[in-house]
């Protein structure tokens, strides 16, 4: 369950964030400024879930994980994240499918990791 | 004790497991297959934390879900999905996507599937024609995918020809075989699975 504010009300009716390069691997944390210095952020700028997000997000974790910490769908978080992407308060390490690293890299670097775990 | 127990080889979770500051990015691999095949199974067993749990709203419109009672021009359900991760080194994380293979929750895929490394397919060989829709629907999205067979106490053996013609697979798709709830054989269908993907990739380049 998701806590008793209907997700509608929470992301103030929108449906999708702006930007579409937020996944559910995405990775986030807060900038600790963001949360220290309340000018930055004024007034009723955050609701309560972006408070909770930015609380949780001291240090890095994936926006799947934020939507199991605090309950919330993930399609939430992800509007609530960009919001707060849009303000500075947050920031997000992107997927890694980054342009320059080719596809064989990035499954080399998995493969030898998972090797080293086993 | 009324909390929910956790896995033996974890404590119970003093609060979130944080990613190294250290990690530059993601990636993500789904686990995928009908119901109760073992996929949170699979996952927890790779996993580096207690498997953790979404739970996504979902709203179709028209006659796809056609199981729920209520508004006649859209329908929401929630669909629950467990997750794993795997810190791979100092840089890269990997996460494991337990996702449902029923039908009606494919509109979650396309969002899901983006920017996938591919899927493994948990197979339940006692009840193969449960896993006709979401091999057809991996094939319909393109996702590089290997079957992996679950295999129970009790899960008759199959030649793996006869098991590629019963599930129509191309001579490409690997089939591997695992114990869902053992570490090492957890790992080794991960790395044979990569392992495919790599060099699946290396011959694309190639060409």
């Amino acid at each position: 369950m998701s806590g008793p504010v209907r997700p509608y009300v929470i992301t103030g009716g929108r449906s999708r964030p702006g930007r579409p390069a937020l996944a559910i691997e995405s990775l986030v944390s807060a900038v600790p400024a963001a949360a220290l210095d309340p000018d930055l952020l004024p007034g009723d700028t955050l609701n309560r879930e972006h408070q909770r997000i930015l609380t949780l997000c001291r240090d890095l974790l994936s926006v799947a994980e934020i939507a199991a910490y605090l309950g919330l769908p993930v399609s939430v978080v992800r509007v609530l994240v960009d919001d707060l992407w849009d303000l500075g308060a947050v920031q997000v390490r992107p997927p890694a499918p980054q342009a320059d690293l080719l596809p064989t890299t990035l499954l080399e670097e998995v493969l030898v990791g998972l090797r080293q775990l086993r | 004790m009324a909390s929910a127990s956790s896995a033996d080889t974890a404590g119970p979770p003093a609060g979130p497991s944080y990613l190294p500051a250290t990690v530059q990015g993601a990636v993500k691999i789904l686990v995928t297959g009908p119901f109760g095949v073992g996929k949170t199974t699979l996952v927890g067993a790779l996993s580096e934390i207690a498997p953790l749990r979404t739970e996504e709203v979902m709203t179709s419109a028209g006659a796809e879900v056609d199981d729920l009672t209520g508004r006649p021009d859209k329908t929401t359900t929630t669909v629950a999905m467990d997750f794993g991760r795997i810190t791979l080194n100092p840089q890269l994380a990997l996460y494991l996507f337990g996702t449902p293979g029923q039908q009606r929750f494919w509109p979650l895929w396309d969002d899901l599937s983006r920017g996938a490394l591919g899927a493994i397919a948990l197979v339940d060989t006692r009840r193969l024609d449960e896993s006709f829709d979401v091999l057809g629907q991996l094939e319909e999205q393109r996702i590089p995918f290997a079957v992996a067979v679950n295999v129970f106490p009790d899960t008759p053996e199959h030649p793996e020809d006869d098991l590629r013609a019963a599930l129509d697979l191309l001579p490409e798709v690997p089939i591997l075989r695992c114990d869902a709830r053992d570490r090492q054989a957890a790992y080794d269908v991960l790395i044979d699975f990569v392992d495919h993907l790599l060099s699946t990739a290396a011959l694309e380049l190639q060409r």
